[in-house]
C-alpha cells in the first residue's frame, strides 16, 4: 500500500473542503452556500469507493473493461440528447435531485481501463496498428463529448492517451505526430481571433488557413503531396519521402481538425481560449474571470490574508470560486506557502506515479496508471495554469479541490486503483 | 522478486521502458518547478501591484440601454410604435438578509400590485447567494419608484433602472405587420447569441419588430465606475462612459389613410385586405381580421393574454395576407386567359357553348350557374362570366395541364415573395408529378379541370394574388412585396438606408397579351360579374372575383382581385387591391364590395363613411364608429 499516495490523496480533500467553505462566505460573514457540506458526503462516500476499488484485484477488472466502456459510452450519448444544461454544457444527469452528476468524469477512467487493456493484449501486435486502435478507442467518448459542447473534458482524453502510449512503447514518430498535430490544430482554431484581436492589423494571407473554401484547397493539396510522397516512399524506399509524408499529413490533419473545431466551438468559446494571451481584449467579458483570479492570487502574498479572510473572492470578485478558480481562494487566502503545499502535494501524487511504472506487477497495470498520470498531470497542469493566468480557461476542475461530486469520485476511484495496484506489486 | 509472469515483450523493452519513466518524471518535476517559479513571482515580486488592486478600487460597469427605434407611416408623420418611461425593478438577493426575506417580499407584493408568489416565482432558494440583480418586474410607472425611493431603507436590495416600454399606438389592424416584443427566450438566445444579443434583451417577436430587430435595437452602453472593494464610488475617478447607440426609427411604405379605409371595408370579417403599388412593390394598406393589441403583451398579465390569443379558434396571431393560403377560385382565370392567348392554345374568338353543366368521366361537373347555363361564349365572355364550362374545356383539352402549371409559376404562385415579414408562407402549385408521388395516382384530366378555374389542391397568400395582379399591370414584372420604405437616424431623422425596388420575376409574355386580359379584366367591371359591386365612378376599376369551395355548405371564400386606375397610361398611378374575406364568415359575397369601397375613398379622397354612401351601399353596412 501507497501512504503517500493515501495521505497526499487526503490532505488534498481536506484542503479542498476548507476552501469550499470558504467560498460560501460572503464578505459580511453570511453563509450563501451550503456546497462545502455536500462536498463532505462526496468525500465520504468518495473514500468507500476508494477503499472498494483498491480491495477488488485489476486483473478482474480486465475482463470487464470493455463493458464498463461501452456502458458509459451509452450513458454520456444519453446525456448528449436528454442531459440538463449547465453553464452552457449538456452533461449532467439528474441524478439525487441537486447533487447533479457528470458521467464524462467517470468515461476518463472507464477509457484508461479499456485502453490498457487492449494494450496489454495486443503487445505482439504492429506499433501502427495499436496506434490507430488505440486512437480510435479514445475518439468516441472525445466526439461525444465535444458535442456536449464540453471542450475542457475532451481535451482530457489526450494526455491520457499520450502518456499511455508513451509507456506502452508505441512508436516515437507516432506519438510525436500526435503531439504535434494538437498543437497545430490549437495554434490553427485560435489563429483568426488571435489575429482579430491582438495582432488587430490583419494580415492579407493567413486567412487562407481558416477561411471556407481555402481550406478545403490547402487540405487537399497536402493531401496530394502525401500521395505523392506515399507513392515515392513505396517505389524508391527512401527515407526522406516518409517524412515529407509525414509532414503533409500532419499539416492536412491539423487543418481539417481546426475547420471542425470552428464548426463544433462557440465563438466565445475560442474566445475563452485566446485570453489568456491577453486578458485585456475582453477585459468584462472572458478576461475577467482571469484577471480577477490573478489579482486574488497575486494579492495573497507569501503568508496569505487568513483563512476566511480573502478579500477577491468574498466580494464575489471571483466567479466559479467554488468549482473552476477554487486555487485562487487557495492562493489569496494562504499565500504561497498554501499555493505550493497545494503544487507539493500533486507533486508527490505524480512521483509515486512514476514510481509506480516501474514497479508495476504487470504491463496491464502500469498502462493504468500512465493514463491516471496522464489525467492528474493534464488537469492539475490546465487547472492550476488557468488560475495564474498562463493557461486558457476550458473549465477543467481541480481534482480534490474543486467542488463537485463526480470529479471528487472519479479522482477517488483513480487512487483506488493505485492503491490496489501498489498494493499487488509483489504479489506471485 | 519472482517476474515469471510478466509477458516478454513487456520485459525484453524494460531498459527502454526505464528511460520513457525517467522522461514523464523529468515531465512532472518541470511543470512542478515551472509552477512554483510562477507563483512565487505573482506572489511576491508582483504581489505589491495585485495588493494595490485588490485592496483599492475594482471597476464595476452598468449598462445604460440604447432606445428602440420607433416605427412611422410612409409620410414620417404619423407614429405607430413609440416608447414610453418605464422601470425595471431588480433585486440582488445575496444583499437580501434572510430573516427579513418574507417581510421584504410582502411589502413589495403590495407596492408593486403584484402577487407574493411571482416574486418567489423569480427569486427562487437557488438564487438567494447570488450577486447580479434579478429583475422582479419589467414595467413599473414613476410614480412606484418614487414612492420605493422614499423608503429605500426597507427594501434592502432593491435597485431600478430604466426601461421603456413599446407604447404601440392606435394601431388597429397594424398590429400584424408591426409585431410585438418580448424577453429574449433560451433558445433564441442560443441562436443568436454571436450576433450581440445577451439574456435578459428585449427582442422583436413578430413583424418589423421582428424582421428589423438589428435596427430598431441599437447597442446598449455602459458606464463603468471605480469603486472600492466595497463597492462605494471613489470620487475622483470619472466613470468612462461607453455611450449607448440610439436604435434606428423606421419608416414605412404603410399610408396610414389607406390602411385605415381598407380596415374599415374589410370590417369585423375574418380575411385580409392589400393595397400594394405595382411599380415599386411598395404595401401601402395590409389588414388581417382579426387582429391583437400590441400593447396587451407588456405589464402584468402579458402571458395570459398571448396564452388566450394563441388558444383563440380564430387565430388573431396570424397574418392571413401572408401567412395563411387558400385556393384562388375564378381568380386563377386571370392566369389561364392569359395563357390561352399568349399560347394561343385556343382562338380568342372561337366560342364555347355553356349549358351549366358538363359531365367528364363519371362525373358532372356544375358551371356557377344552373341552366340553362351561359351559352356560347368567346374568352372575353368566358372572363367576364366566369363561366367554369369555358375554363373547363379550353384547359382540360387545349391549353392542358403543363403549361398552366408553368404559367402559375411564372405568376409566382408556389413560391413566396420574400416580403420582410417573417413567416410568409409560400402557397402550393399541384403537379401530376406531385400526385403520383403523393397518392401514387395517376392525375386526371378531372384535376386539370378543377385546376383550371382555381380549385382543388391550388393555394396562394393574399399577397401572392395580389402580385399576380401586379404582374398584369407592369407587363411582366413582379417587384418584390415590402413594407419597409426607408431607415432613418433616430437624431437628425436623416434617410440611412432605403428600399429601392427589386424586381422577383420578369416573363417573356408579350407585352399585346398583357393589354388584351387587362382589357378583359376591365369587362368584368363593366359587362361581367362585378358589374354591381363595384360601381365606383371615381376611377376605372379592371379586376376579376372569385368565389372558392371549401367544403362549408353555402359558405364560400370571397375573393376580389383589382387594379386601377385601368386609364392611367403609367404603371406608377395604379395601384393593386386584393380583398380576400374567408368562408368562415356569415356568407355575404362582400369581397367586391369592400373594394368598391377601399377605390372609392383612395380616388375621391373620401373617409370610409363617405365612400359608402357615395356608393349608395348604406343599406348593406350599419353607421359604426371605429370596427372592432
Amino acid at each position: 500500500m501507497d501512504f503517500a499516495i493515501l495521505g497526499a490523496a487526503l490532505a488534498l480533500t481536506v484542503l479542498g473542503i476548507l476552501s469550499i467553505y470558504s467560498s460560501g462566505l460572503t464578505a459580511e460573514g453570511v453563509h450563501v452556500s451550503n456546497e462545502y457540506l455536500k462536498q463532505i458526503v462526496w468525500a465520504v462516500s468518495g473514500l468507500v469507493l476508494l477503499a472498494i476499488v483498491s480491495l477488488v484485484d485489476y486483473q478482474r477488472m480486465k475482463d470487464y473493461s470493455f463493458f464498463i466502456y461501452l456502458f458509459f459510452l451509452a450513458v454520456i450519448l444519453y446525456v448528449r440528447f436528454f442531459g440538463h444544461e449547465v453553464n452552457g454544457a449538456k452533461s449532467w444527469i439528474g441524478l439525487f435531485g441537486e447533487f447533479g452528476i457528470q458521467p464524462s468524469e467517470f468515461m476518463k477512467i472507464a477509457t484508461i481501463l479499456f485502453l490498457a487493456q487492449y494494450l496489454s493484449n495486443s503487445e505482439h501486435l504492429a506499433s501502427f496498428r495499436r496506434l490507430l486502435v488505440s486512437f480510435a478507442i479514445i475518439l468516441a467518448p472525445v466526439l461525444i463529448i465535444i458535442l456536449q459542447s464540453d471542450m475542457g473534458t475532451a481535451l482530457v482524453f489526450f494526455p491520457i492517451f499520450l502518456f499511455m502510449a508513451f509507456i506502452a512503447g508505441l512508436d516515437r514518430r507516432y506519438i510525436v505526430f500526435i503531439l504535434a498535430a494538437i498543437i497545430g490544430t490549437s495554434a490553427l482554431t485560435i489563429l483568426p481571433l488571435w489575429e482579430q484581436y491582438i495582432l488587430k492589423t490583419p494580415t492579407n494571407f493567413l486567412f487562407i488557413l481558416y477561411k471556407a473554401p481555402y481550406v478545403a484547397y490547402m487540405v487537399a493539396a497536402a493531401a496530394l503531396i502525401l500521395l505523392l510522397s506515399a507513392w515515392g516512399w513505396f517505389s524508391f524506399k527512401k527515407k526522406y519521402y516518409f517524412w515529407i509524408a509525414y509532414a503533409a499529413l500532419l499539416v492536412a490533419s491539423s487543418l481539417a481538425a481546426s475547420a471542425f473545431a470552428h464548426k463544433a466551438l462557440k465563438d466565445y468559446q475560442i474566445m475563452r481560449l485566446i485570453v489568456f494571451l491577453d486578458p485585456s481584449i475582453d477585459p468584462r467579458g472572458s478576461g475577467w474571470n482571469i484577471l480577477q483570479s490573478i489579482t486574488a492570487i497575486g494579492s495573497g502574498g507569501v503568508l496569505g490574508k487568513g483563512f476566511l479572510q480573502g478579500t477577491q473572492s468574498h466580494y464575489r470578485y471571483l466567479p466559479q470560486q467554488s468549482t473552476d478558480f477554487i486555487f485562487s481562494i487557495i492562493a489569496e487566502e494562504w499565500g504561497f506557502i498554501g499555493g505550493f503545499a497545494v503544487f507539493a502535494l500533486y507533486y508527490i501524487l505524480l512521483r509515486r506515479c512514476s514510481n509506480l511504472l516501474k514497479t508495476a506487477k504487470d504491463s496491464y497495470a502500469s498502462y493504468i496508471v500512465a493514463g491516471i498520470m496522464g489525467m492528474i498531470f493534464f488537469h492539475f497542469m490546465i487547472n492550476a495554469g488557468m488560475a495564474m493566468g498562463i493557461m486558457p480557461v476550458t473549465g477543467i476542475p481541480l481534482f480534490f479541490l474543486s467542488y463537485g461530486g463526480a470529479s471528487l469520485w472519479a479522482i477517488m476511484i483513480a487512487v483506488g486503483l493505485l492503491l490496489g495496484i501498489s498494493a499487488r506489486r509483489f504479489r506471485t | 522478486m519472482n517476474r515469471s509472469s510478466i509477458p516478454e515483450r513487456f520485459e525484453s523493452s524494460r531498459g527502454s521502458a526505464e528511460g520513457r519513466i525517467r522522461v514523464l518524471s523529468f515531465l512532472c518535476l518541470s511543470l512542478f518547478a515551472i509552477y512554483s517559479t510562477y507563483l512565487l513571482y505573482m506572489q511576491t515580486i508582483r504581489g505589491g501591484e495585485y495588493r494595490n488592486k485588490a485592496t483599492k478600487i475594482s471597476q464595476q460597469s452598468n449598462v445604460i440601454p440604447s432606445q428602440r427605434g420607433e416605427i412611422y407611416d410612409r409620410s414620417y408623420s404619423v407614429p405607430f410604435v413609440l416608447n414610453t418611461d418605464s422601470f425595471a425593478i431588480d433585486l440582488v438577493p445575496a444583499a437580501l438578509p434572510a430573516e427579513m426575506r418574507e417581510s421584504v417580499f410582502a411589502r413589495l407584493a403590495t407596492l408593486l400590485d403584484m402577487p407574493i408568489e411571482d416574486i418567489r416565482k423569480r427569486i427562487p432558494p437557488t438564487y438567494y447567494h447570488l450577486y447580479q440583480p434579478i429583475q422582479i418586474l419589467g414595467s413599473a410607472p414613476y410614480a412606484t419608484v418614487t414612492s420605493l425611493a422614499e423608503r429605500i431603507d426597507e427594501f434592502p436590495g432593491i435597485s431600478w433602472h430604466s426601461k421603456p416600454v413599446r407604447n404601440y399606438l392606435e394601431t388597429g389592424s397594424l398590429s400584424h405587420v408591426l409585431g410585438y416584443v418580448g424577453d429574449i427566450t433560451k433558445d433564441e438566445l442560443k441562436l443568436m447569441y454571436n450576433q450581440g444579443y445577451k439574456s435578459g434583451d428585449v427582442i422583436g417577436k413578430a413583424g418589423i419588430e421582428k424582421q428589423y430587430d438589428m435596427s430598431l435595437r441599437g447597442r446598449d452602453g455602459r458606464e463603468f465606475r471605480t469603486v472600492d472593494v466595497k463597492g462605494k464610488n471613489i470620487e475622483s475617478e470619472q466613470g468612462i462612459i461607453d455611450p449607448p447607440v440610439m436604435g434606428s426609427n423606421i419608416v414605412l411604405t404603410i399610408d396610414d389613410t389607406i390602411q385605415k379605409l381598407a380596415e374599415k371595408a374589410l370590417g369585423s370579417r375574418m380575411g385580409s385586405a392589400i393595397v400594394i403599388r405595382p411599380a415599386t412593390g411598395e404595401i401601402l394598406a395590409m389588414v388581417s381580421y382579426p387582429w391583437y393589441n400590441p400593447n396587451s403583451f407588456s405589464g402584468a398579465g402579458a402571458g395570459d393574454e398571448y396564452a388566450r390569443l394563441l388558444a383563440d379558434k380564430n387565430n388573431p396571431l396570424l397574418n392571413r395576407a401572408v401567412q395563411s393560403s387558400y385556393p384562388p377560385a375564378s381568380t386563377f382565370k386571370a392566369i389561364l386567359t392569359t395563357g390561352i392567348i399568349e399560347e394561343k392554345a385556343f382562338p380568342q374568338d372561337k366560342k364555347v357553348l355553356c349549358p351549366g353543366d358538363m359531365s367528364y368521366g363519371d362525373r358532372v361537373f356544375n358551371c356557377w350557374t344552373k341552366r340553362p347555363g351561359h351559352g356560347w361564349l368567346d374568352l372575353k365572355g368566358g372572363l367576364e362570366n366566369s363561366c367554369d364550362v369555358y375554363y373547363w374545356t379550353v384547359g382540360r383539352d387545349f391549353l392542358g395541364i403543363e403549361r398552366i402549371v408553368s404559367y402559375a409559376k411564372d405568376f409566382g404562385f408556389g413560391k413566396a415573395t420574400g416580403i420582410d415579414l417573417p413567416g410568409e408562407l409560400e402557397g402550393f402549385v399541384p403537379t401530376p408529378q406531385w400526385k403520383e408521388r403523393r397518392f401514387h395516382e395517376k392525375w386526371l384530366g378531372g384535376d386539370t379541370m378543377n385546376l383550371s378555374i382555381g380549385q382543388g389542391d391550388l393555394l396562394v397568400t393574399p399577397l401572392q394574388l395580389a402580385d399576380m395582379m401586379a404582374m398584369i399591370v407592369n407587363d411582366g414584372v413582379i417587384y418584390q412585396p415590402h413594407v419597409l420604405k426607408d431607415i432613418r437616424d433616430p437624431s437628425t431623422g436623416a434617410v440611412v438606408q432605403s428600399v429601392p425596388p427589386k424586381e422577383i420575376a420578369r416573363s417573356r409574355i408579350s407585352r399585346e397579351t398583357f393589354e388584351t386580359v387587362r382589357e378583359d379584366l376591365r369587362g368584368v367591371i363593366t359587362e361581367g360579374t362585378a358589374k354591381f359591386p363595384v360601381n365606383t365612378k371615381a376611377v376605372q376599376v379592371a379586376g376579376k372575383t372569385g368565389t372558392a369551395e371549401v367544403g362549408l355548405k353555402d359558405h364560400w371564400h370571397s375573393w376580389f382581385a383589382a387594379f386601377g386606375p385601368y386609364d392611367a397610361a403609367d404603371p406608377k398611378d395604379k395601384v393593386v387591391v386584393v380583398v380576400m374575406v374567408e368562408a368562415s364568415n356569415p356568407w355575404e359575397w362582400w369581397a367586391p364590395y369592400a373594394t368598391n369601397i377601399i377605390f372609392q375613398g383612395m380616388f375621391a379622397s373620401q373617409s370610409y363613411d363617405q365612400a359608402v354612401d357615395t356608393l349608395g351601399l348604406r343599406y348593406l353596412v350599419p353607421k359604426q364608429g371605429r370596427v372592432e
